[in-house]
């Protein structure tokens, strides 16, 4: 990589390069009703260069590590670039910065694999047998745990010079119970779809409690079998701290990717009506509202040491107090407001170029419990576990169904309710917001698959919140739909 | 690599494991990806990716490894560390090993295959992309317009191989072109979209998509808000795909069915949607609808599929395994799992067309409604058993009155049963087209534009009266 670089460096067409070595090794495994579904082992590993040629950006990669094939690839990289710079009018300006050097790591206290694969899949072998225990209207059910070791090494024209090494896991598990008119529904633990991902090491497996957590799963999908459908119309509604994340994910973490403000995002994602000319102006919520993004979260999906373009990772508010006053942001489109990069440029591995993804973006906490929110409620819902999820080319409309509801009635949790959804429009939603519980009820939830980008980039993303609550927000049932 | 480098090689990398029972699959691709933005080229990639996927199997034990790096070295420590997890994994039930010779002719790129591959889009360089779009982003600039899309050139091959003597090749090309004519550049506003994709880089219609995306936008100006409510509809072909995408993903494979949330789940023969509804799996149409390998990744050969004949359920997608447990053959739908997703999956579905010669026909005959060019973010995990999907109206909503089109409406956002709503269709075009899938850089969807009476629309998408 060196002695590319200098060629890089030395060549009159290229005013800026990245070259960037990536390897990820990978372990996925997914039991379900107690067989294997998926017990694979990964390991890809190359080196990508991006440059910035005359006028404009060009992209290649190799996953072969010989000298020459690395060389070959900045060539490509160059002659991509050299080929758009010819119909670009404006040159890329990027701003002067300090050299970073350094190395970051994740926390682990226990290794993953220096833990047999005879207990992982034993772990997950328990957890499915726990939840067979339902009974027949328990159709099947299903335990899985990831893990990613990514050891990355940037280094640029620029004098950076950063090695990174992080360990990503995720485990969970749910089940789909099946009535006896055929309808199904699915309960998940502690969230649906790995949501539930960190950056640590195996300690934090036993802190889940798979089989301890299963009767409690087993119970609220068969009471979902013949529980009522959620109402319609307009109900004070508490979103459980997953769905938060979700929430936060999709009509903040998003919207506020300067990419997509800028327009640069449109072939895949869209816009955002978070636009520049509202930045300091945009009421986005109400004053218990502040969303930062927090690169530097322990445990933390999106925690990093340094983006992909080896600016350091920091905490940067996003929203304060409910004024909008910053994006997630690279060099170029940062440079293009004035500002400077909040450090968000990432790339899915060794063949993908970085683009703005979300670090960890999370609810700042207030005080209380849940309980005490709850009780605080006269006619309401709670919505628990992320089922469906849906918002428009701008963020602005959105509709999220959940897995499970419970009706409050004069500050008590009652009976349960099924199919429940709820929709809104962004800065209505989050201006509606009166009360977020306490640091005690705070958790980070880690998102594994966060798709952007064209091609398709899946990237890992954490979200911190509390639970929270909406005054008069529209709710419904999809089983009326 | 060709395919059959990639199939000696993987044959090769068998025969020196000297593992029983494995399986490898493995591809590589090349894509030029030239993705535009605020009316310039700013991302242009040449991706080299290379992959080989092993099984390895233990009687009905199994486990995968995955190795970016195709030099014999890495295949052989990843057919190593599958065995090693195979030796120790939970049973299979049902697993019937892997294909062997006697599961179809083994054929490399033979004539019968189904044409996929055009060397214009092989040979295509950086220099050939800037050059086509170049006249593109300056006819929507002349527009007073903002462009935006990707044009990707790519050229791929796979071979599978087994020690049961199965052995398999292919390659392909994709040309695929999507350009969006928008007022603003990120901001919403007017946009318009066009798409064509081709094997043959020469025959993507980069001229007439752009011109489309334009006229789109123009069509788009000015939009009047329109009230949430049950109106007859018309889905442009991106619109269907993009339904037939989640249908895909929620009702037709066999690990939907066999946990109960399957819209198909035990209706088998049943009617489950309207007469003149067509779906069926189709990887070998040879006519230039068609995409996708002729083989899954086990190796098995693909067929036309049909799903839903006449609106009544008829197959589910299978793979070896699943077919086994079902007494039926193997429908070759095994794919590498996509975003930690299921290893079940259409790559091919198409929707049969109907007898309307135009879009313009299926307008004429709405007293009043709305005309829908794409869907945006659509999710279909509601209720899968009833496939009830929510999703909303991009790049191009219109209004319909007295059977034509009147004037743009802002995004809307539907929630209803696909199924339920395709049980109301009353009239489809003749034409379809192809959509490429997000998800495969070398796949495509195929649909009509469909009419459905009284589909249901919950809610719209607009600004706050007050943002500060």
């Amino acid at each position: 990589m060196p002695a590319t670089l200098a060629k890089l460096k030395s060549d009159a067409r290229v005013r800026y390069a990245e070259v960037r070595f990536v390897e990820d090794r990978t372990e996925k495994l997914r039991l379900r009703d107690g067989r294997v579904e998926r017990a694979t082992t990964g390991n890809a590993r190359g080196v990508a260069i991006r440059v910035l040629g005359p006028k404009t950006w060009g992209f290649s990669c190799t996953s072969d590590l010989a000298e020459a094939a690395i060389q070959r690839a900045a060539d490509r990289a160059v002659e991509t670039a050299c080929a758009s710079s010819a119909i670009v009018a404006n040159a890329v300006v990027l701003p002067e910065r300090d050299a970073e050097r350094g190395t970051y790591a994740t926390k682990v206290e226990i290794d993953p694999t220096s833990i047999s694969l005879e207990t992982k899949l034993a772990e997950l072998d328990r957890a499915t047998r726990a939840l067979k225990k339902g009974g027949p209207k328990i159709r099947s059910a299903e335990a899985w745990m990831d893990w990613a070791r990514v050891r990355k090494h940037l280094l640029t024209t620029d004098g950076c010079d950063v090695a990174q090494d992080f360990t990503y896991g995720g485990c969970g598990m749910h089940v789909y119970a099946v009535g006896d008119d055929g309808r199904a529904q699915r309960r998940s633990y502690p969230t649906w779809g790995g949501g539930d991902g960190f950056q640590a090491g195996y300690e934090r497996i036993a802190l889940l409690d798979l089989v301890g957590n299963a009767p409690r799963v087993i119970d609220e999908a068969i009471a979902l079998l013949d529980a009522p459908e959620c109402p319609s119309g307009a109900r004070d509604l508490i979103l459980e701290s997953s769905q938060m994340g979700l929430q936060i994910h999709e009509s903040c973490g998003h919207p506020t990717e300067l990419d997509r403000a800028l327009g640069t995002e449109i072939s895949l994602a869209g816009g955002s009506f978070m636009q520049p000319n509202l930045l300091g102006k945009l009421r986005y919520g109400s004053g218990m509202v502040d969303l930062v993004a927090d690169a530097t979260s322990p445990g933390g999906m999106g925690s990093f040491g340094w983006d992909d373009e080896g600016t350091p990772g920091g905490k940067h508010a996003l929203v304060r107090e409910g004024s909008f006053v910053d994006y997630l942001s690279s060099r170029e489109s940062a440079q293009a407001l004035g500002k400077k990069s909040t450090g968000t440029m990432r790339a899915e591995g060794w063949n993908r170029t970085p683009i703005i993804r979300m670090t960890n973006v999370s609810l700042e906490p207030r005080r209380g419990s849940l309980d005490d929110l709850v009780a605080d409620t006269k006619d309401g819902v709670l919505m628990a576990t992320d089922k469906s999820w849906s918002i428009d080319d701008q963020r602005l409309n959105f509709q999220f169904s959940c897995e499970i509801a419970w009706e409050i009635k004069n500050g008590k949790r009652t009976r349960i309710l099924r199919d429940p959804f709820y929709t809104g429009i962004t800065p209505e939603f989050w201006r509606s917001c009166d009360a977020v519980c306490g640091p005690e009820e705070w958790k980070l939830w880690g998102v594994q698959n966060c798709g952007k980008g064209d091609p398709m980039q899946v990237m890992q993303v954490g979200h911190g919140a509390s639970p929270a609550r909406f005054k008069a927000v529209t709710i419904g049932s999809s089983g009326r739909a | 690599m060709r395919g059959s480098d990639l199939l000696a090689l993987a044959k090769d990398v068998l025969a020196t494991a000297g593992e029983p029972d494995a399986e490898i699959y493995v591809r590589s691709r090349s894509r030029g990806v030239a993705r535009f933005a605020m009316s310039a080229l700013g991302q242009h990639m040449q991706i080299e990716e290379s992959e080989a996927v092993v099984r390895v199997a233990k009687g009905t034990r199994l486990a995968e490894a995955r190795t970016s790096s195709l030099d014999p070295a890495s295949i052989l420590e990843a057919i190593s560390n599958a065995a090693r997890v195979a030796a120790i994994a939970p049973e299979v039930a049902g697993f019937p090993g892997f294909a062997s010779r006697d599961d179809g002719a083994n054929f490399v790129s033979k004539e019968d295959a189904p044409p996929r591959r055009a060397s214009s889009t092989a040979n295509a360089t950086a220099d050939d992309r800037v050059a086509l779009l170049a006249p593109a982003l300056a006819r929507v600039k002349q527009k007073g317009f903002t462009s935006a899309g990707v044009l990707e050139t790519s050229a791929g091959a796979v071979a599978v191989a087994t020690t049961k003597g199965c052995e398999r090749s292919h390659e392909d090309t994709m040309a695929s072109y999507r350009v969006w004519a928008l007022e603003t550049a990120g901001a919403g506003g007017a946009s318009g979209f066009g798409s064509s994709m081709h094997r043959d880089l020469g025959k993507v219609a980069i001229d007439d998509e752009t011109d489309r995306a334009i006229s789109r936008c123009e069509l788009g100006r000015n939009p009047r808000a329109q009230d949430a409510g049950t109106y007859d509809v018309v889905f442009e072909p991106a619109a269907v795909c993009e339904l037939l995408e989640w249908l895909g993903m929620i009702a037709f494979g066999a690990s939907d069915v066999e946990q109960g949330t399957s819209a198909l789940a035990g209706r088998i023969g049943e009617k489950i949607t309207g007469d003149l509804v067509d779906i069926r799996e189709n990887p070998v149409d040879p006519s230039d609808l068609g995409f996708g390998a002729p083989f899954d990744r086990e190796g098995t050969l693909r067929r036309e599929i049909p799903i839903i004949e006449d609106g009544v359920a008829r197959n589910i997608l299978t793979d070896r395994t699943y077919a086994a447990k079902r007494g039926e053959k193997s429908t070759g739908s095994s794919v590498l799992s996509l975003l930690g997703g299921a290893d079940l999956a259409a790559v091919a579905l198409h929707m049969k067309g109907g007898s309307a010669a135009s879009v313009e026909e299926l307008v004429s005959g709405m007293k009043r409604g709305l005309y829908v060019c794409r869907l945006h973010y659509v999710n279909g995990m509601l209720e899968p058993r009833r496939a009830v999907m929510t999703g909303l109206t991009r790049d191009g909503c219109y209004w319909v009155e007295d059977g034509k089109i009147s004037h743009a409406v802002g995004n809307m956002r539907f929630t209803d049963s696909i199924l339920e709503g395709f049980g109301r269709i009353d009239a489809m075009t003749s034409s379809r087209r192809a959509i490429p899938t997000w998800w495969s850089p070398a796949g495509a969807y195929v649909a009509p534009a469909i009419r459905i009476r009284q589909f249901r629309f919950n809610g719209k998408s607009q600004m706050p009266p007050s943002l500060t």
